[in-house]
């Protein structure tokens, strides 16, 4: 141990024990080394809860501190523990939660608190920001009551003139504008990244020590997660607070991050400083995210990595180290015997939860090896090059405006949105046409219309060669639309749940007026094609995992062998461990049976990665199309360029020095330009 | 405020455009199936049949007289004087229902004021104590009175009430009418009011408290869990105060709807209860009517329950913006 570490541990007057010892030595990182005594300690966190399925051993011995001015990331998946961690610091988990171990607010223990001494706490020194604002907010109050409230709980005394003023800096720090006639606003005239602000504002409020960010920007759209996270950012040296920052996306901590801690299963897998944990992961599910997520700051040449497997449920965590089932390099030993945090590098602080540590080290293993088949994309033009191939789908000029009628017995029309503006592409065999946009931007309108084989009022629009005005039979329109399916976001919810798997696939067919060996033949090659075991097929929907739901659903969308699927946000409510079997799945499909994608997603990394062309959406217009690489590389609408630069880049040294720029009426401006 | 008023007399408007329709139709209606003829002809000894015609004539009810005729007669009665019309034994309806109106509102309000008051507590009482003890209690007290019928549990309590009246050797319970005190003394009046009221307001208290409660805890339930409840105690607030400032007023928004309906059926009563306790209310004489062939009351007491009934659902609405700044009155 160096003398210079020895100083700083002089300087704190709280015991040191190794997990601070190691948290000390972090300093890799935009921020050095943590000094001085944490704001919060935690140690040996358990929490635990007792379900109809058992109990479920949620988080599993966590231990961390926390300094005021640095932020600390926890990575990982559904079911990790992140959130479970995050609701314990501040005392809102369910009341049928069981915490043991200790978490110290400058040495007061919180733990064994009841809620009205917890309360004391809440939003005077700990206060939280969640995931979505559109429910965050309670919807009968004004924002400057709900403002007001959390100043007056924990000072009553505060005189009226002063809870306003204080609400108006707030707004204005927020960057709210014209904050004080926003004051008697109430949230639903606010839009999802404004009322996310009104969030901040309510947790800065009194000047917290620490602030437990929870998927801040999860819901909203990528220009406004950028914004969001710089506000994070004027939030925390406003206050001088420790945050928490809690994510299941890497480009999110590799800007705003000092230290990561990465979860699985409840436990701390790999804890580094920023830079240290995206050079030189050294956890295998660590290094499997980083392999499994797309670079959108880099063209794609090889395939996706997926982890295989699922996360197991913490209410049977199998023995011997949890990730075992799902690690390449996994050993006879590492199922026997759960391995514990230490250090892979003593010097840095750089601490590992695998068996497999010394060999990871030794031989300096990086994902390349610990998930070696990564192979290059197959070439898609090999055969045939895309413009002489047949077009599956083209739209010429489609114009759609929706009425805002007024209310009463006659309803006039008070006047048009304009929800489609001369739209206008075409989609090749086998190609994937990306269509990007926020929300708002008219994207999902353009699916709806294709779906429906909509006869647009202005424009054309052309499904495998048949304009849909020339349909004059309902039969036509069947026999189209089996060429034309569609995959939504939420495998949830888009499989019924009273079906089992073979009535889910055979529906389509019976439709189709099939005879049963063939259906049954059919359905056989389906299950095998989407690479789930056929003699599945007689479960229910309920019994897969969100990942193995979506491979249903793409199977059952190619049972009547279409040429054209279009993919409305079909991973994103999936894990990024899960993400890229589906996108490969996707991928193998296309090459097998030369299918064409309609790709509508937000998460512009994966665009990048599994689509041909892009056409970028905003306000109903296609302000830009294009080759992918093309537009990524050389965008040329001010709009596209905007929505590039906000994309966070999973590179913390690149992610904090690059530019990002904002788009405001129709100009480029630099974002530290601009008031946030 | 200038838009708001445009905005009721809008309603208002197209209210009472629903209500002659409606009115109307059962005019029709009541015409067409009841026969007051009847009522004559079955007399003994049957009266002549020039002296029926009379009468029938007399009231508007003749059904010899074509039906436009009669529904001009009786439309013009009701707008240049207000007058509903006359039963078959020549009574005036308007004086019939002014009577009854005020047994029926003296029935109803104190029990639909204590049922809210009770019903409503009570579900928050059980919301916030969910699958504990007091709340699986009183869930099974609700799940019992919901699937015991009215008039059962009416004859029950008029059971136990004579079981102690006799008991006792007083009578401290009457179980018919809402008086039979005539003396002057104004306590003593009051006194013997409460003795007639308290029984069918036990019934008709537990009948809608049940459903108050069961509905409110609920709603409760629902928005306790909101995102926006756990803001409030990321902000500082307790579990408790919380539920207080920002769930219970959220769960109050569709209770509100309900307790507006009910305002309204203060006034038309209520038919079983009425019945079994002989209080002569309007629940009462909407079921005299249509067994003595009353058309113009039968048609009466429809168009008043429909008037309440539409006063109920702007009154509801109004009660839905007042609590939900989101919905917004244009």
């Amino acid at each position: 141990m160096s003398s210079n570490t020895q100083n700083t541990e002089a300087a704190l007057t709280v015991p040191v024990d190794d997990v601070l010892r190691y948290e000390l030595l972090e300093s890799n990182g935009p921020k050095n080394a943590p000094t001085g005594d944490p704001v919060m300690s935690v140690r040996d966190l358990n929490v635990s809860f007792n379900t109809e399925a058992g109990t479920v051993h949620a988080v599993r011995g966590v231990n961390f501190d926390l300094w005021g001015g640095r932020t600390l990331g926890i990575v990982g998946e559904s079911g990790s523990g992140k959130s479970v961690t995050a609701l314990s610091l501040i005392g809102l988990l369910d009341d049928n939660a069981h915490v043991k171990g200790s978490i110290k607010l400058r040495g007061t223990e919180l733990i064994g608190l009841t809620d009205e001494e917890m309360s004391q706490y809440r939003g005077a020194n700990i206060s939280m920001i969640f995931q979505d604002p559109l429910s965050a907010l309670t919807p009968m109050f004004s924002i400057g009551d709900q403002l007001a409230e959390a100043l007056k709980i924990h000072d009553p005394e505060m005189s009226k003139a002063d809870v306003r003023a204080r609400c108006i800096e707030l707004l204005e720090l927020v960057g709210i504008p014209e904050a004080e006639d926003r004051l008697d606003s109430y949230p639903h005239e606010f839009s999802g990244g404004m009322r996310q602000r009104v969030v901040i504002a309510i947790a800065i409020a009194n000047n917290p020590d620490i602030i437990i960010a929870d998927e801040p920007t999860t819901a909203l759209d990528v220009t406004i997660q950028a914004q969001i996270l710089d506000l994070l950012k004027v939030a925390q040296k406003e206050t001088g607070a420790a945050v928490v920052l809690i994510t299941h996306d890497l480009g999110v901590v590799a800007g705003i991050a000092d230290d990561i801690m990465v979860m699985y299963a409840g436990r701390a897998v790999e804890r580094a400083s920023v830079d240290t944990l995206f050079a030189r992961p050294g956890q295998p599910y660590t290094m499997g995210l980083f392999a499994a997520v797309p670079k959108p700051h880099m063209p794609s040449n090889t395939r996706l990595v997926p982890i295989k497997g699922n996360p197991p449920s913490l209410a049977a965590i199998p023995p011997g180290c949890p990730f075992s089932p799902r690690c390449p390099i996994a050993g006879p030993e590492c199922f026997k015997t759960e391995p514990h945090l230490e250090a892979l590098d003593p010097a840095e602080g750089h601490l590992v939860s695998c068996l497999k540590m010394q060999q990871i080290r030794d031989q300096h293993l990086t994902y390349k090896e610990v998930y070696p088949d990564l192979e290059p994309l197959t070439p898609k033009w090999a055969e045939v090059p895309r413009d002489e191939r047949p077009v599956v789908l083209e739209l010429k000029d489609v114009t759609k405006v929706f009425e805002v009628q007024s209310k009463g017995l006659i309803r006039r029309t008070k006047g048009i949105v304009t929800a489609m503006d001369k739209v206008s592409f075409q989609i090749h065999e086998g190609e994937t046409l990306a269509l990007v946009g926020e929300s708002g931007s008219g994207k999902s309108t353009t699916l709806m219309e294709i779906m429906d084989l909509a006869v647009p009022k202005e424009g054309t629009i052309t499904v495998l060669g048949k304009d849909t005005r020339d349909l004059k039979s309902a039969r036509e329109r069947r026999e189209l639309r089996r060429d034309l399916q569609v995959i939504f976001q939420d495998p949830m919810s888009s499989l019924d749940p009273r079906m089992p798997i073979y009535d889910v696939l055979a529906e389509p067919l019976r439709a189709q007026h099939w005879d049963k060996n063939k259906i049954n033949r059919r359905i056989g090659e389906l299950m095998g094609l989407v690479g789930i075991n056929p003699d599945y097929v007689d479960r229910f929907p309920s019994q897969f995992s969100g990942g193995q739901r979506q491979r249903i659903a793409i199977a059952r969308s190619l049972a009547t062998n279409p040429k054209l699927l279009l993919l409305d946000e079909p991973i994103a409510s999936l894990d990024v461990s899960i993400q890229a079997g589906i996108i490969n799945l996707l991928e193998d499909l296309q090459t097998q049976l030369k299918i064409s994608y309609l790709f509508v997603a937000h998460d512009l990394a994966v665009i990048r990665h599994i689509s041909d062309t892009v056409a970028v959406m905003h306000l109903g217009k296609i302000v830009e199309y294009g080759e992918t690489e093309e537009v990524f590389n050389n965008p040329q609408d001010p709009y596209t360029k905007a929505l590039l630069s906000a994309i966070p880049i999973p590179d913390p040294p690149v992610e904090r020095t690059r530019l990002r720029l904002v788009y405001k009426d129709g100009e480029l401006v630099p974002a530290n330009e601009v008031h946030v | 405020m200038a838009r708001f008023l445009t905005y009721v007399a809008k309603r208002v408007i197209n209210y009472a455009v629903m209500i002659f329709v409606a009115t109307s139709l059962t005019f029709f209606l009541a015409s067409a199936f009841m026969s007051p003829r009847s009522n004559y002809e079955s007399r003994t000894p049957r009266p002549p049949q020039e002296s029926i015609e009379q009468s029938l004539t007399a009231n508007n009810l003749n059904d010899k007289t074509p039906i436009m005729e009669r529904y001009t007669t009786w439309l013009k009665g009701i707008v240049t004087e207000f007058d509903w019309g006359n039963s078959p034994t020549g009574t005036s309806v308007n004086s019939e229902i002014s009577q009854r109106i005020g047994a029926s509102v003296k029935l109803m309000l104190l029990s639909t004021v204590l049922s809210i008051v009770i019903g409503v507590g009570l579900g928050v009482y059980t919301a916030q104590r969910q699958y504990q003890w007091q709340d699986r209690l009183w869930g099974g007290v609700a799940a019992l009175f919901l699937t015991v019928p009215t008039v059962v549990l009416a004859i029950l309590i008029v059971f136990f009430a004579i079981e102690i009246n006799s008991a006792s050797g007083m009578r401290i319970f009457y179980v018919t009418g809402l008086s039979s005190y005539t003396g002057d003394n104004v306590l003593l009046a009051f006194l013997d009011f409460l003795q007639h009221i308290l029984l069918p307001t036990i019934v008709l208290t537990i009948i809608s408290a049940v459903g108050y409660h069961v509905n409110q805890r609920t709603y409760l339930l629902d928005e306790m869990h909101a995102d926006y409840v756990r803001t409030a105690r990321a902000k500082g607030l307790t579990k408790k105060q919380a539920i207080r400032k920002h769930a219970l007023r959220a769960s109050l928004i569709p209770t509100s709807v309900n307790v507006a309906f009910s305002i309204a059926g203060i006034f038309t009563g209520a038919v079983m209860t009425e019945k079994i306790f002989a209080i002569h209310g309007l629940g009462e004489y909407f079921i005299n009517c249509i067994n003595n062939n009353d058309i113009y009351g039968s048609v009466a007491v429809a168009a008043f329950s429909g008037v309440c009934t539409l006063v109920g659902a702007l009154l509801a609405d109004l009660f839905a913006a007042a609590l939900d700044p989101r919905i917004k009155m244009s």
